[in-house]
């Protein structure tokens, strides 16, 4: 398997192609946007529309899951955010993967001597998505937010929710879910990285077509697992605000 | 020989068995409402997606495992 540069900072170890790729994620995002929203007008033509097609879409979904349609609005911005991100994240490595072989050792980056003689490559840009610390950090973050919100929503209720007779599958629900959250949207990304990787690895014999067709695969893949996290984030933190 | 191949080769396996035997359950009911109700096809069409990637979601965590397994890291 492909070797990551990683760097020590603090006594924490941070993954460079995971902090390159959001980067590029977050900056792509947010260009976009702010592209598309320049000299707004009450009639949208051109990049407008398509903006107001996505914050629309993601509008349906939150219809779709809160009862009242305040609610709905209150929670549009995380969900345009969640989508927009991981949607952007999810193809960025069916676009513009970088494996590189180094041969010579970079110690500082922790590309050690030993280390680039067991890995086939080192990979420099992959889709941040495809790192399971990524996807578990925006899940435990839909947790922690749902229980903010529950809070915040009502407070006498969210106690009242810890008194029922279901108290211990509540409790390994909230360790199950997020987990159950994240790994969804990880093995997904990961698995059509490996096999993306093992196509273009086997060059004589099985590259070409098979490519073109799993990386068509892949792009659709990551727009539905983009929906499917965005929807279950609401999901989750409507359970959390609607006892 | 080591176990390790043998045990990726089961995970995958077994997870390609359950993902396609779910799949095909989803889909085909997905045929045969849009083949009863047409007018219905595109919110059925929203619904079997959002359920696609549920379904989907535990075959391919195992299949995540099985290929961590298999390069020796887990």
């Amino acid at each position: 398997m492909e070797l990551t540069p990683k760097v020590q900072f603090l006594g924490l170890t941070f993954d460079v192609t995971v902090m390159i790729g959001t980067l590029i994620s977050a900056t792509v995002v947010f260009l976009l946007s702010l592209w598309a929203t320049r000299r707004l007008q009450m009639r949208p033509h051109g990049r407008q529309v398509v903006m107001e097609m996505l914050v629309d879409f993601c509008r349906g979904i939150t219809r779709m899951t809160y009862d009242d349609e305040r609610t709905a609005e209150k929670y549009l911005a995380i969900t345009v955010t969640l989508f927009l991100f991981i949607l952007v994240a999810n193809e960025l490595g069916v676009l513009l993967m970088v494996v590189a072989d180094v041969h010579e050792p970079i110690p500082w980056l922790g590309l050690t001597e030993e280390a680039l003689k067991e890995a086939h490559g080192v990979s420099w840009l992959k889709s941040p998505t495809a790192d399971l610390n990524v996807t578990l950090a925006m899940a435990v973050a839909v947790a922690l937010y749902s229980h903010y919100a529950g809070i915040r929503a009502n407070v006498k209720n969210y106690l009242r929710h810890y008194m029922s007779p279901l108290l211990p599958i509540h409790l390994v629900e909230e360790f199950s879910k997020p987990l159950t959250h994240a790994m969804r949207l990880w093995a997904n990304i990961f698995a059509g990285e490996i096999l993306i990787t093992v196509l273009l690895m086997s060059y004589p014999l099985i590259t070409g077509a098979p490519l073109l067709v799993w990386m068509g695969f892949s792009l659709f893949v990551g727009v539905i697992q983009a929906y499917i996290f965005t929807v279950l984030a609401n999901v989750y933190i409507s359970q959390k605000i609607a006892h | 020989m080591e176990i390790k191949f043998l045990t990726a080769g089961i995970m995958v396996a077994l997870a390609a068995f359950a993902a396609a035997l779910g799949n095909s359950w989803l889909f085909s009911k997905y045929v045969e409402g849009a083949f009863r109700q047409p007018e219905v096809r595109g919110s059925l069409f929203t619904q079997l997606m959002i359920l696609f990637g549920l379904v989907e979601a535990l075959p391919i965590i195992a299949v995540g495992l099985g290929i961590l397994v298999f390069f020796g890291v887990l």
